[in-house]
């Protein structure tokens, strides 16, 4: 991965930008080599450069002051949360300024007449359904991360989670931002009324990862808590039947609100990381959550059931209270720390395959293996058929380092080949900006690049982010995890 | 380069409009190509069933899409879709039936409001207008549906964006940006789309004698309960005449729709039972058929009227309502989205219902008048000129000779 150089004319007038951005907003810039360490990368933390400074507003008035000095000075902006992106999109540049909106962290309104929270960018996910449970709502967006992720990272990455099966990713869960441009003008894109046509701005701001604009206010759709949840868990004697059992509930018409795949090895390693009591002897386990009313939940249940049994399940088990459930779901969340404890190293990849070529691409994915001699196992979100694929390896063995990359880059551009694509959650970030051309032609990346290029001529939003510049070249697709110390170790990863 | 001429059909404003009818996407490309060689503007069309509805544009040629038709791949068991832009709807659907499946957004059918058949619009137009339907509040409007699509741009090249699996975080969202933009970012050749099983059993409802507060007050109660209601309608007095509905009438009344397995029904029926407890309350048979009429607008079709849609936060509902006295309308979307009919001078209604749109923060839209009048109505985007100049610069990415559907969505753009 090569990122551009930093520009030397920014870097011979640091004093006086800091300078100017300490009068800008007292008491609100880091740029002692300490402080700045917090911000020298996100849980992609293989990579990792200090900014020229970190600047934290308290207000969208001062996010805009930011931006139309940088634009003034050209110097590059990297937005970021908490910094838990899994792809990169916040890692600094030497030359640029990170704007941390971590401090902007009201909830402004919770309107549940109009089911709706509206929300300042760095509340975290996690808050906003705390915010509203108590009435009886909650914000659908799950990410693994959401005690510690925020909302306006959440709108930048598009982030999707465990439910998103039911209830979309964040793009069909918000109803409305306003927005920072390059150079501090703002506006207001979509809010509590239902849109009716117009040029769709908030579902292309959602998700260009930082590209295009810094949302400095949410607006979220709420939803009623359903009144039941029940969770399955199923397992089988193959891999191949527990694929068939997904595209065999999907194909009839019943839309889970979860449904998560483990096979053999991750299941084994969650056994004695956690002891979730998974069954022994099962080469894949299933987790499937239902949400709805009673009856509605019961007969999808009595359903699932029929249908794993004919597609050979050895285990069919419900859950009988809420601490089962939990125990449940605690063993598939810990799978990417379990599997961190038994590998020196490991690389967690993250693509989209249509859910029928479930059986074909775990096939493939061990055929592979054993062709780079590295073990694996397959965590991933079954009912989307978002595939986390975990590669084990050792960086300290000469060329293991390398033999995993090829080996997850190998998966990502079979996912496109078999129809799928390369990010199902992600992002693309720095992590697979240079896959882009597996799945796009010039073409394809000439439009989206124009669109980028109109809204910020100077490429001065998180510039390295998304778009090959150096070539479309297959290089590498990864989460970096050294020693079993994963980024933000203490957060959950499904 | 074929089916070149002179329009000969209804639709084509005047005789001296050449109609280019490209029979591949390749061919749609090469006559993009030639119309920006020769700055000639073009209006896009798929069936042509929307084409009276808001702004009309003034283009030089017709690009008629219609002969790229058919599904290309229907994967049941992926609940994905996908097909060529002009293929008609009612083929689509006639394919999903057979699988139990339909279209997420509940396509409404626009056409008879303008004149058209009933059933003759098509999967790309449906989502250039987003005609989102009744079930909108419970599965979203047409832009969470469209996973990927391929299409020509101003330059005459083809591209693709987004993909054909229903996660997918990979590049801009540029699906997003095709749902509801008219065509001005110039015409799809490909659209690829997300599908949901059809509800086996639905139940519909009427609530009797309900005065606007009440009755708007009431779907928003229904809306805010776990129910996942499809269908939450209101219908004033004033209105009752239009719908088949029978009975007497004292006041207006709401109609609302569940669905789901025969067990959920029973359980949303008890829920429903609580909820309603001391209304008027009974089963609607022909429940479906009323909601679609509705999501339609087709109570218009036969008559004189001026149809204009407003959107606004459904807590606004009772006060666009008490603003409305003695006007034609009703509400759909829970009270978000109300269809309303005017006569006489267009614009001296838009007046009114401008500023009845400001104070509720909406959308309004003029959906049919007489070309002269959907000229003249400035429509405009809601939140200002920082974000219609947003719009123009993102219209350059795409189309930077302002080649396609010049002025439909708004003038100038």
């Amino acid at each position: 991965m090569q990122l551009a150089p930093p520009d030397p004319s920014i870097l011979a007038r640091r004093d006086r930008i800091i300078a100017d951005l300490k009068s800008l907003l007292p008491g609100a810039i880091i740029h002692e080599p300490a402080g700045l360490a917090t911000y020298d990368s996100d849980a992609l933390s293989a990579y990792r450069q200090k900014p020229l400074a970190c600047a934290l507003p308290a207000s969208k008035e001062e996010v805009s002051a930011l931006l139309a000095y940088a634009a003034k000075e050209r110097i590059p902006v990297v937005p970021r949360g908490a910094g838990t992106s899994l792809s990169g999109g916040a890692l600094p540049r030497p030359d640029g300024i990170v704007i941390g909106l971590a401090r902007m962290n009201r909830i402004l309104e919770i309107d549940l007449e109009n089911r709706c929270a509206v929300v300042e960018p760095g509340v975290t996910n996690l808050a906003v359904t705390r915010a509203v449970e108590a009435d009886g709502f909650y914000y659908a967006p799950d990410p693994s991360s959401q005690v510690a992720c925020t909302i306006g990272g959440n709108v930048a990455e598009n982030s999707g989670g465990l439910h998103c099966l039911k209830y979309g990713i964040t793009t069909n869960n918000l109803l409305g931002v306003e927005l920072a441009l390059p150079g501090g003008e703002r506006v207001r894109l979509g809010g509590k009324a239902p849109a009716l046509g117009g040029l769709d701005l908030l579902g292309i701001v959602t998700g260009s990862e930082g590209l295009l604009g810094i949302a400095v206010e949410a607006t979220l759709r709420l939803r009623p808590r359903p009144p039941v949840t029940r969770t399955l868990l199923v397992a089988f004697p193959t891999v191949a039947q527990a694929g068939r059992c997904v595209a065999a509930i999907i194909g009839e018409g019943i839309i889970a609100a979860a449904m998560e795949f483990m096979d053999r090895r991750a299941a084994d390693a969650v056994e004695s990381y956690c002891a979730p009591g998974y069954p022994e002897d099962a080469e894949a386990i299933l987790i499937i959550e239902l949400d709805g009313v009673d009856g509605e939940v019961r007969d999808g249940l009595a359903r699932i059931e029929h249908i794993a049994k004919t597609c050979g399940a050895s285990v069919v088990r419900l859950a009988a209270n809420e601490a089962e459930r939990a125990r449940i779901w605690a063993g598939r969340k810990a799978a990417f720390a379990a599997t961190g404890k038994i590998a020196p190293d490991m690389l967690c990849m993250d693509g989209t395959i249509p859910r029928r070529a479930l059986a074909d691409m775990l096939d493939a994915i061990a055929a592979m293996s054993a062709r780079y001699g590295l073990a694996f196992c397959n965590v991933f979100h079954a009912g989307d058929g978002n595939l986390h694929p975990l590669i084990m390896f050792d960086a300290m063995r000469d060329g293991e380092l390398e033999r995993a990359e090829a080996f997850g880059a190998e998966i990502l551009t079979l996912c496109v080949k078999m129809g799928g694509v390369l990010s199902g959650e992600h992002g693309i970030g720095v992590e697979k900006r240079d896959l882009m051309g597996a799945m796009f032609d010039a073409e394809d990346l000439a439009q989206q690049e124009r669109l980028k290029c109109a809204i910020d001529p100077e490429r001065l939003f998180n510039p390295d982010k998304v778009f090959p510049t150096l070539s479309a070249c297959v290089e590498q697709g990864h989460m970096h995890v050294s020693g079993g110390r994963l980024p933000f170790a203490n957060l959950p990863r499904f | 380069m074929s089916a070149a001429g002179v329009c000969r059909l209804p639709i084509c404003r005047g005789s001296d409009m050449a109609v280019l009818r490209p029979s591949s996407e390749s061919e749609l490309a090469e006559m993009v190509r030639a119309a920006a060689a020769d700055r000639h503007t073009l209006e896009i069309m798929g069936s042509g069933s929307k084409r009276a509805m808001g702004r009309p544009t003034d283009a030089d040629d017709c690009l008629d899409l219609s002969a790229l038709r058919g599904i290309r791949s229907y994967d049941a068991e992926e609940l994905v879709v996908t097909a060529a832009s002009a293929t008609p709807l009612r083929e689509i659907a006639a394919e999903l039936a057979q699988h139990r499946q339909c279209l997420g957004f509940d396509p409404a059918d626009f056409g008879p409001l303008f004149g058209s058949a009933a059933q003759s619009g098509t999967i790309g137009g449906a989502l250039a207008a987003d005609v989102s339907g009744t079930r909108r509040i419970l599965h979203g409007a047409a832009r969470e549906h469209l996973l990927g699509l391929r299409a020509v741009n101003g330059w005459g090249n083809v591209y693709k964006a987004g993909g054909k699996v229903v996660k997918n975080v990979t590049g801009f969202d540029i699906s997003k940006l095709m749902c509801g933009s008219l065509g001005i970012l110039g015409p799809m050749s490909e659209v690829t789309l997300r599908l949901l099983p059809r509800p086996t059993h639905s139940a519909c409802f009427a609530v009797r004698d309900l005065e606007p507060e009440a009755g708007l007050h009431l779907l928003r109660r229904i809306w805010r309960e776990p129910l996942e209601a499809s269908g939450l309608l209101y219908l004033p007095k004033i209105i009752l005449e239009y719908f088949d509905l029978g009975g007497n009438a004292e006041a207006g009344i709401v109609l609302l729709r569940v669905e789901g397995s025969d067990e959920a029904l029973k359980d949303k029926r008890l829920r429903l039972r609580a909820l309603l407890e001391g209304l008027r309350v009974e089963d609607l048979a022909q429940g479906d058929a009323l909601l679609a009429t509705a999501a339609n607008g087709s109570v218009f079709a036969p008559s004189p009227h001026d149809v204009w849609r407003l959107a606004v936060p459904p807590s606004a509902a009772r006060e666009v309502a008490a603003a409305l006295v003695g006007t034609l309308w009703y509400a759909d979307w829970a009270g978000g989205l109300f269809w309303i009919a005017t006569s006489g001078d267009a614009l001296s209604a838009a007046a009114g219902l401008e500023r009845i749109c400001a104070r509720a923060q909406g959308q309004l839209q003029l959906l049919r008048a007489d070309e002269h009048q959907r000229r003249r109505f400035a429509a405009r985007p809601s939140s200002g000129d920082g974000v219609l100049q947003l719009m123009r610069t993102v219209k350059s990415a795409f189309d930077p000779l302002a080649l396609f559907n010049p002025g439909r969505l708004y003038e100038g753009l």
